[in-house]
C-alpha cells in the first residue's frame, strides 16, 4: 500500500458520490428554472422513490436496476400529480407567492414523511442480494462499489440525455423557452400549465432515478431525505440556480471537497468544506457558478 | 406595558387553584406520567419501540400478573387505593431544545407526576433540567452519558450504567482477552459527535490511556452523514486491533456497509450498543456483522437466572412483533421501578416521589436485568447497573462477559 493509496481513495469515492448528488439535486434545479419554485419536497420525492425501489422489489424480485424504469415512470406521475395539486394553487397567491410556495412545498414535505413513517413505519429497510450490492471494483488498493460505479454511469447518462432533450426536441425547446419568458411562450401557443406540469413530473422522475440508484446501497428510511437534500440544495445554489450543469459541476465538487476535507480536518467538520467554498462562490459569482447573472 | 391590576391576580389565582384542585381529586383514579422519546425523525424506531415497551410496563403495574417484580401483583398501584399510571407520550424528534420544551409542556399542560426519556442523552440532559425547575422527578431509563449525573441535580434518576460503566467492563474484557494471551494493542474510537458519542470517546481515551493500550485512529465523525468512505478509509489504514464505534443505528448500518465496500474486515469490534443492538441494524447488515460484540444491559439467554423474562418478553412481543432488546428492556425496567417509588410515596407530590426514588431498593432477582439491584447513589445514578458484553453469532445474541452470568466463549477475532 503506498501512501498515496488513502488519498486515490478518498478523491475516487468523493468523484462516485459527486455523481450521485449531482442525479438528486439536477430535479430540483430543473423546477426551478422553469418556474422558479424551490421544491422543498424534494428529500421526500427522493424517500418515495427508494421505497418504490424496496417495494417494488419485494413484490417482484427483480433487480433494482430493472426496477428503476418503473419507479421513474411512478415518479413521474406523482411530479404532475404536485404540481396539478398543489403548486398550481399555491402559485395563484396574490400576495407574496413566494412565501405561499415555500410553505406549501414544505408543508407537503413534512406531510409525506408523516404518510410515509405510518405506512412504512420508521424501520431501517434494505434491499438484500443484488446484483450489484455488497460487490466492489478493486483498482490497485482503491476500492469502487459497483453500485456507486453504476450510479456515477447513470448520472452522466442522464445528463447526456438531458443535454439531448433541452437541445433536439420541441419539449426542450418549450421548456427553455418557457423558463425564458413566461408570457412570450403564451402568445405562440405554448399551455404554460402544460409545461410546467411536465417540468413537475420530469424534476421528480430525474430524483426518482437517484432514488432507484441510492436503494441498492443505502439504508431506507422515512427521513433518508432530509439526508441528501441538504445536499441537493447547496448543490444547486453552488452550480447556479436553475443551470441543469451546474448541477452536474458543483455536484462533482461537493462530492469531492466534501471527501477531500477529512483528509485536513475531523470529519465531524466535512460540511464546512463544503460551506466555506459555496461562500467563496457566492463572493465572487452570487448567482453560482453556471447560473445566469 | 399593561398593568395587571390585583382583581386579576386574584381572578388567575383562584383559576389555579381550581385546576390544582381537580388534578388533585383525579390522582385518586390515574397518575399521568409523562414520557418523552424520539417518535418521529431519523431515531423514531426507538420511539416506536419504546412505546411499547412502556405500555407494557404500565399493563404490568395496571393489571394483577403473577410476576415477581415490583407492583406486578396486584392492580394498580397498592399505597395510591389502586390507582393507575398514565403514559403520556411526547416527541423530541432527537432535538435536545423539543425535548425540554415538550418536557415543560407534560408538566404545565398534562400535569406529569414524573418524566421519563428519553434515549438520546443530549434530550435528557435539557429535559432533566427543566424537571429539576419544577421539582419533579426525571428518571432515564437508557440515557447513558456519563455527564449526566455529575450535574448536582436533585430529581435526576438513572436506573441503567453508563458509559464510564460501559466502558469499564469493554475494557476489563480486554484485558481479559490479553492475559488469555491474545495480541490487543492499538484501538480505534470512532463516534458521533452529539454527546453520547462525544463522552463515550472521551471515557474510552482515558481507560485506553491508563491500561496502555494504543488508539492508533480517533474519529470523530457528523451522525447522520450522507457518506462515510473517508473515514472508514482513514480507519482501513490504522487498522487497529480493535474497533470500538459508538454510533446511532443509521450510523451503524453505514459503517458497516462501507468497511464491506472498501474491502476492509475489522479485526474486532467491540461497541458502545446503541445503533449497534438494534434489530434493525442486524436486519441490514447482520451478514457483515456476525462476530461484533457490543457492551449490553440484557440479553434474553439471562432467562434461566431471571425467571420473568420469559413472561414479559411473551408480553412484550404480543405488541411490538419482536423480542425485548438492550433498549426497551431498559424502558420497561425504568417505569417500573418509577411506579415502585411513587406506590411507597402514597403521594403524586414531585418532592415526595423524589425521596422514595432516592430510597429505593430492589434486589437484581426482582428486576429482568442482569444488574445487582436498583439503588440509587446521592447523585442518581443506580450503583449496582451491571453491564454484560453480547456477541452477535449470527442470527442472535449470547452473553459472553462477565464469566458469572457468560454463556459462551468469545469468537474472537472477528475477523482474521
Amino acid at each position: 500500500m503506498t501512501s498515496a493509496q488513502p488519498f486515490l481513495q478518498v478523491l475516487a469515492s468523493g468523484l462516485a458520490m459527486g455523481l450521485i448528488y449531482a442525479l438528486i439535486a439536477v430535479g430540483l434545479s430543473l423546477i426551478f428554472g422553469l418556474m422558479d419554485v424551490v421544491n422543498f419536497a424534494h428529500g421526500e420525492f427522493l424517500m418515495l422513490a427508494m421505497y418504490a425501489t424496496f417495494g417494488l422489489f419485494f413484490e417482484t424480485a427483480l433487480d433494482p436496476i430493472v426496477l428503476a424504469p418503473l419507479v421513474v415512470a411512478i415518479m413521474f406521475v406523482l411530479g404532475i400529480s404536485v404540481y396539478a395539486g398543489v403548486v398550481r394553487y399555491a402559485m395563484r397567491a396574490k400576495t407574496n407567492p413566494g412565501m405561499v410556495q415555500i410553505f406549501a412545498t414544505f408543508g407537503l414535505a413534512i406531510l409525506i414523511q408523516g404518510l410515509a413513517q405510518y405506512f412504512f413505519t420508521p424501520d431501517y429497510r434494505s434491499i438484500p442480494n443484488t446484483w450489484l450490492g455488497g460487490k466492489t471494483l478493486n483498482l490497485g488498493g482503491v476500492f469502487l462499489p459497483w453500485p456507486q460505479i453504476y450510479g456515477g454511469a447513470i448520472s452522466l447518462a442522464t445528463f447526456l440525455g438531458l443535454y439531448l432533450l433541452i437541445s433536439r426536441t420541441d419539449f426542450g425547446k418549450a421548456l427553455e423557452a418557457t423558463r425564458e419568458d413566461q408570457g412570450a411562450v403564451a402568445l405562440v401557443g405554448i399551455d404554460r400549465n402544460r409545461i410546467f406540469a411536465l417540468g413537475w413530473g420530469l424534476g421528480a422522475a430525474l430524483v426518482g432515478l437517484a432514488g432507484a440508484v441510492l436503494a441498492i446501497f443505502y439504508y431506507i428510511h422515512p427521513n433518508v431525505g432530509g439526508t441528501f437534500a441538504l445536499v441537493a440544495y447547496v448543490t444547486v445554489a453552488l452550480g447556479g440556480f436553475g443551470s441543469i450543469f451546474g448541477a452536474l459541476v458543483a455536484g462533482i465538487i461537493v462530492g469531492v471537497v466534501e471527501a477531500l476535507t477529512t483528509l485536513i480536518l475531523p470529519p465531524a467538520l466535512k460540511s464546512v468544506g463544503i460551506f466555506t467554498l459555496y461562500l467563496g462562490v457566492l463572493f465572487i459569482r452570487p448567482s453560482g457558478l453556471l447560473g445566469r447573472l | 406595558m399593561r398593568v395587571i391590576d390585583r382583581r386579576e391576580v386574584f381572578l388567575s389565582a383562584a383559576a389555579l387553584s381550581l385546576i390544582g384542585a381537580r388534578a388533585f381529586a383525579q390522582s385518586g383514579a390515574e397518575v399521568p406520567v409523562g414520557v418523552i422519546y424520539p417518535l418521529s425523525g431519523a431515531n423514531a424506531q426507538i420511539g416506536v419501540d419504546a412505546r411499547h415497551a412502556l405500555e407494557t410496563a404500565a399493563d404490568i403495574v395496571n393489571k394483577s400478573f403473577d410476576l415477581d417484580l415490583p407492583t406486578a401483583k396486584n392492580a394498580g398501584l397498592a399505597g395510591l387505593g389502586g390507582a393507575k399510571i398514565k403514559l403520556i407520550f411526547a416527541d423530541h424528534q432527537g432535538d435536545p431544545q423539543k425535548g425540554r420544551a415538550e418536557a415543560e409542556r407534560l408538566i404545565t399542560q398534562d400535569k406529569v407526576v414524573a418524566i421519563v426519556g428519553a434515549f438520546h442523552s443530549s434530550v435528557s440532559a435539557t429535559a432533566s433540567v427543566t424537571c429539576e425547575r419544577y421539582g419533579i422527578p426525571y428518571v432515564t431509563a437508557d440515557s447513558s452519558s456519563p455527564s449526566l449525573h455529575k450535574r448536582g441535580l436533585k430529581f435526576f434518576f438513572r436506573t441503567t450504567a453508563h458509559d464510564e460503566m460501559f466502558s469499564i467492563a469493554m475494557f476489563e474484557f480486554l484485558d481479559a482477552q490479553r492475559k488469555a494471551g491474545r495480541k490487543i494493542d492499538t484501538l480505534g474510537l470512532f463516534f458521533e459527535d452529539t454527546i453520547f458519542g462525544t463522552d463515550s470517546s472521551n471515557v474510552q481515551r482515558k481507560l485506553a490511556a491508563e491500561r496502555g493500550y494504543k488508539v492508533v485512529v480517533d474519529i470523530k465523525y457528523k451522525s447522520n452523514s450522507p457518506s462515510l468512505t473517508a473515514e472508514v478509509q482513514q480507519i482501513k489504514t490504522a487498522n487497529p486491533d480493535v474497533l470500538l464505534p459508538s454510533s446511532y443505528t443509521t450510523d451503524a448500518i453505514l459503517l458497516m456497509k462501507t468497511m464491506d465496500e472498501l474491502g476492509y474486515k475489522p479485526k474486532n469490534i467491540v461497541a458502545q450498543a446503541a445503533g449497534f443492538s438494534d434489530k434493525a441494524f442486524f436486519d441490514a447488515v447482520g451478514d457483515k456483522a456476525v462476530g461484533l460484540i457490543s457492551r449490553a444491559s440484557f440479553s434474553l439467554d439471562m432467562a434461566q437466572k431471571r425467571p420473568s423474562i420469559l413472561k414479559v418478553n411473551e408480553m412484550f412481543k404480543a405488541r411490538a412483533g419482536r423480542d425485548l432488546n438492550d433498549n426497551t428492556s431498559r424502558q420497561l425496567m425504568a417505569v417500573l421501578v418509577l411506579a415502585d417509588a411513587i406506590d411507597r410515596a402514597r403521594s403524586t407530590d414531585g418532592e415526595k416521589i423524589r425521596d422514595a426514588l432516592a430510597t429505593t431498593e430492589i434486589p437484581g432477582n426482582r428486576t429482568i436485568m442482569p444488574w445487582k439491584r436498583v439503588k440509587f447513589g446521592a447523585d442518581g445514578q443506580n450503583v449496582d447497573a451491571d453491564p454484560v458484553l453480547i456477541q452477535y453469532v449470527g442470527g442472535q445474541f449470547v452473553t459472553v462477559y462477565p464469566a458469572a452470568v457468560a454463556v459462551a466463549e468469545p469468537l474472537w477475532p472477528m475477523n482474521t
